[in-house]
């Protein structure tokens, strides 16, 4: 009887869920095509199935997607990593290489499968070794049947915007982390892109409302961007409603999204351009020739000329720190865990510069930390196994955590948490220095999972760890997640280990055989004594503090050198006199 | 301090006046026992206004030659310069290490050029009454009469020349306000010492003195020996690291990682505020970010320098380089022990020194 009841419940529960959510499969094989998406320079992108630009991975919210990876590249591993997303119970399948996952190597199969339960404008990307800038990312939307702005547009349009490189990321990493660029100055785009491409025409019907969905997907270049003629209302923020806030231009650092509502003019008599503008303030040299903005139109009648953009006198972008979530979610002020991480850039003893969070610069552990987590029992909370590298930061269930965030860079910087939305609850101006205090914290603070924080000033997140996993949060810069600008968070590893341990699926595990990766043990690898980190990775050493022994001997034999060399003048100089005297 | 005083500049000023003062005072000397008492005092007088009218002479025309080569210098050169800086740096500071090297011995034997100067005078004196010269009977004579003239005037607009010349080479990486008060301490320090040496003072305080200067010298040259590497060095790592080796300031970065011995990210020679440290490193060579091919060659330096004062000192106790037959002593190779003076005269100098040296023993 009760059999037949709990087959009965499971049997309408199969129907609830057929009804709601339906299963989204994509067959990704992943291989090198050539594009030449800014119409200038012909080079090898990485392409799924023969083509490249990636597709959109679309779904509704609710959905399961399933993504079938086979890695054709021949010459490098890869993974992917679905950017915004809470992975709630599948933190295997949150991507980054060495933290969730094995890499997948080349000839490997790997299969990522995972229910979306929020809705908005994500992307997708790998989230190996800086590999994505080499073409391998795209959009990923999900549609909410159930948005409170469903009835303020008629029509959604995607629009990315990114950065571009002539070279490959393989040679420009090894030249960016060298002692040959002391200073890390990041290798500059040599273009910027739209829908990966140049001079992007979108058609636009008069008197229409239109949903646009921007992300910029770039490695690097945080874009300006705005659209002549036409103001945005701003409703979504990385997957956050927002209560619908005007602005004329935005600033979307990389990795950003923004869903804005613009309302077509009535009339068709003239086409608007639109422009994604790289911000220069990041690039340490501006090479002569560089056009760091990509134009594109909103073609109201395609036979009518479509006008250059305009020059603007100065950027003005919307402050994104102003914005209200439309669920009006209350301040978390209740801490319970606050963790400072002071953020710098600084060279180590290979000459290379490199970036820390409290003097750590981020080295990937030799096994992945998430099975570091499940093959540690009572180990897991101990931070000492993670290793002596990976700025690891241990939380427990549902503690309220609060990120301060010192950036001692004259840079900009845009941090991203995995698994998560943090409140951003202070952001100071550029050169504000270190967070002390701020007794005006917004009500109802902004909430996103990437937020720029300004050159020499800080930021304050806060948010509920309520999602255990090992999550990433680094830097969306790309050059500064390879030199090291990452922390893990390693969030109520217990109750991970409860969902998850033996889980694991056999694809999963099998990249860690096909590419040599461990994948038990604590960060060094080392699966009988958890506490023995012998070698694990590390840091090159820092720098000589001034005089070592080499420096003293040195200095020792020449001041010996000068003093007998002086002792021999004076006696040659004192011969004739003596000669005469005597 | 180094923009305002040129160290090597005044030691060198010092020394090229350390001679000519020694000419004009070996003249007067001349004058004094050639012309006694007995003789007219007006002519005496003529005579020695002679002298001092072209010592001051032979002096304008240095100025101005030297005053116009280094304006027309930093007029010109200074743009092509800057663009590899440490490059030129290391040339001029590697030349001028050379010179200081080269005449720097000399000053501890100005008894000697003493000697010499009178010898060559002396011999001067008596080919213009005996040698038929070429010329007509009245230039001839103007020559006679005038030889207390042309002669200080020739020697000291050949030193002069010779000064203008090193302080070319030593300077031409140094900033132009650094010039002119080391100039003149140099100038006068040398006619204060000359003036001593004529008036005949204590001779071994005055020698101590001037071993206390060469040995400064010889810092100095070090100094800009290993500066000279290092500055190579340093344009090698511009090379390699571009911009941002200038970003770095004296910070990490700065320095070729794989080439220090020592860094410390203060102390810098040359940059603005740090004075002490420019005087340190004019003097002793400091260096706060010290490589290998530096320390290297500061020591190298002066194990030459050991090696060639000793051989030196046993030339002029047994007559002969160590190492060689007694007998095969080429004047050539004597004169380039000198090394004081111009090449034109090498012959006779050889000969002048050989002189000395019979008188001295």
């Amino acid at each position: 009887m009760a059999m037949s009841l709990s087959s009965f419940l499971l049997s309408i529960s199969f129907f609830l869920t057929a009804v709601y959510a339906a299963t989204v499969t994509y067959d990704f094989d992943v291989s090198w095509v050539y594009a030449n998406p800014d119409g200038v320079y012909n080079r090898p992108v990485i392409g799924v199935n023969g083509k490249w630009p990636l597709p959109p991975i679309t779904a509704t919210k609710g959905d399961r997607v399933v993504v079938n990876v086979k890695n054709s590249l021949g010459n490098e591993t890869t993974s992917l990593h679905f950017h915004g997303l809470f992975q709630f119970g599948t933190n295997h399948m949150d991507g980054p290489i060495q933290v969730t996952q094995c890499p997948i190597p080349p000839g490997g199969s790997f299969t990522y499968n995972f229910t979306i339960d929020q809705p908005g404008t994500y992307w997708y990307h790998s989230h190996t070794k800086g590999q994505y800038p080499d073409g391998i990312r795209a959009p990923l939307i999900v549609h909410d049947p159930d948005s409170p702005h469903k009835d303020l547009y008629d029509e959604e349009i995607v629009i990315s915007f990114s950065d571009w490189y002539h070279g490959m990321m393989g040679p420009l990493l090894t030249d960016f982390i060298s002692i040959r660029n002391p200073s890390g100055a990041e290798p500059v785009p040599n273009a910027a892109l739209v829908n990966d491409t140049q001079n992007l025409t979108v058609s636009i019907q008069p008197g229409k409302t239109y949903l646009v969905r921007m992300v910029n997907m770039g490695a690097f270049a945080a874009q300006y961007v705005w659209f002549e003629g036409h103001t945005m209302k701003i409703v979504e923020v990385d997957g956050i409603y927002t209560e619908p806030t005007e602005a004329n231009m935005l600033y979307m650092t990389a990795a950003q999204r923004y869903s804005v509502l613009i309302t077509a003019k009535n009339s068709t008599d003239a086409n608007f351009a639109f422009v994604g503008s790289m911000d220069q303030d990041l690039f340490d040299v501006v090479p002569a020739g560089l056009n760091p903005n990509v134009t594109g139109w909103l073609v109201y009648d395609e036979k009518k000329e479509k006008p250059a953009a305009k020059e603007i006198n100065a950027f003005e972008p919307f402050d994104d720190f102003t914005l209200v979530p439309e669920d009006k979610q209350g301040i978390l002020d209740k801490v319970d865990h606050s963790v400072t991480l002071d953020m710098k850039m600084d060279n180590l003893g290979d000459g290379a510069n490199y970036a820390f969070f409290n003097d750590v610069t981020f080295v990937r552990a030799k096994v992945p930390t998430l099975y570091t987590v499940l093959t540690s029992g009572s180990e897991a909370t101990n931070p000492v196994i993670y290793g002596g590298n990976t700025n690891q930061i241990l939380l427990k269930g549902n503690e309220t955590v609060e990120i301060i965030l010192n950036n001692n860079d004259p840079g900009k910087h845009p941090f991203h948490l995995h698994g998560h939305e943090f409140q951003v609850v202070s952001r100071s101006e550029d050169e504000a220095g270190a967070y002390i205090s701020d007794s005006s914290m917004p009500p109802t603070p902004m909430r996103r999972d990437t937020v720029l924080v300004r050159p020499n000033g800080h930021i304050v997140l806060r948010f509920r760890a309520t999602n255990p996993g090992v999550w990433l949060f680094h830097c969306h810069i790309e050059w500064h997640v390879a030199s090291g600008l990452v922390a893990t968070i390693i969030e109520d590893p217990l109750t991970l280990q409860a969902q998850l341990a033996g889980k694991i699926p056999a694809n999963h595990l099998q990249a860690c055989k096909d590419s040599n990766t461990p994948s038990e043990g604590n960060a060094a690898g080392n699966t009988k004594n958890l506490l023995d980190l012998t070698g694990q990775n590390k840091s090159p050493s820092p720098l000589p503090a001034g005089f070592t022994a080499r420096g003293i001997v040195a200095l020792v034999f020449s001041c010996l050198a000068a003093f007998i060399g002086m002792a021999v003048i004076g006696q040659y100089g004192m011969a004739p006199v003596k000669a005469k005297t005597g | 301090m180094p923009n305002v005083f040129a160290v090597p500049v005044f030691f060198i000023c010092f020394r090229e006046c350390l001679e000519t003062s020694i000419i004009v005072s070996v003249l007067l000397a001349f004058l004094k026992q050639s012309l006694g008492p007995e003789h007219d005092a007006a002519v005496r007088k003529r005579l020695v206004r002679q002298i001092w009218l072209g010592v001051i002479l032979g002096l304008f025309i240095c100025v101005v030659i030297g005053a116009g080569l280094i304006g027309a210098f930093y007029k010109a050169g200074k743009q092509a310069f800057d663009a590899a800086e440490f490059l030129w740096e290391g040339i001029f500071a590697l030349i001028a290490s050379i010179i200081i090297t080269l005449m720097g011995a000399a000053l501890l034997r100005v008894n000697k050029m003493q000697d010499k100067w009178r010898t060559k005078i002396a011999k001067a004196l008596e080919d213009k009454d005996s040698s038929p010269l070429p010329l007509t009977g009245r230039l001839k004579r103007w020559c006679q009469k005038y030889a207390m003239f042309l002669l200080p005037f020739v020697t000291v607009l050949r030193e002069g020349i010779e000064a203008v010349l090193f302080i070319g080479g030593v300077g031409l990486g140094l900033p132009a306000t650094s010039f002119p008060l080391a100039v003149i301490c140099g100038l006068l320090a040398g006619a204060v010492i000359g003036y001593l040496i004529y008036k005949g003072g204590n001779r071994t305080s005055l020698q101590i003195f001037l071993i206390i200067s060469t040995c400064f010298l010889y810092l100095i040259a070090a100094g800009l020996f290993s500066k000279g590497i290092w500055d190579f060095e340093a344009h090698a790592w511009g090379k390699i690291a571009g911009e941002g080796a200038l970003e770095a300031g004296s910070g990490p970065g700065s320095y070729d990682i794989r080439k220090s011995v020592w860094h410390v990210n203060c102390c810098t020679p040359g940059s603005k505020g740090d004075g002490g440290w420019g005087v340190f490193n004019s003097l002793f060579g400091w260096q706060n970010s010290a490589t290998y091919g530096s320390v290297i060659s500061y020591n190298l330096y002066w194990l030459v320098i050991i090696a060639g004062f000793l051989m030196l000192g046993y030339k002029e106790r047994s007559g002969h380089w160590p190492l060689q037959k007694p007998a095969a002593v080429a004047e050539d190779v004597q004169s380039q022990s000198d090394g004081s003076s111009g090449v034109g005269e090498k012959k006779q100098e050889g000969a002048a020194t050989s002189n000395v040296r019979e008188i001295q023993a």
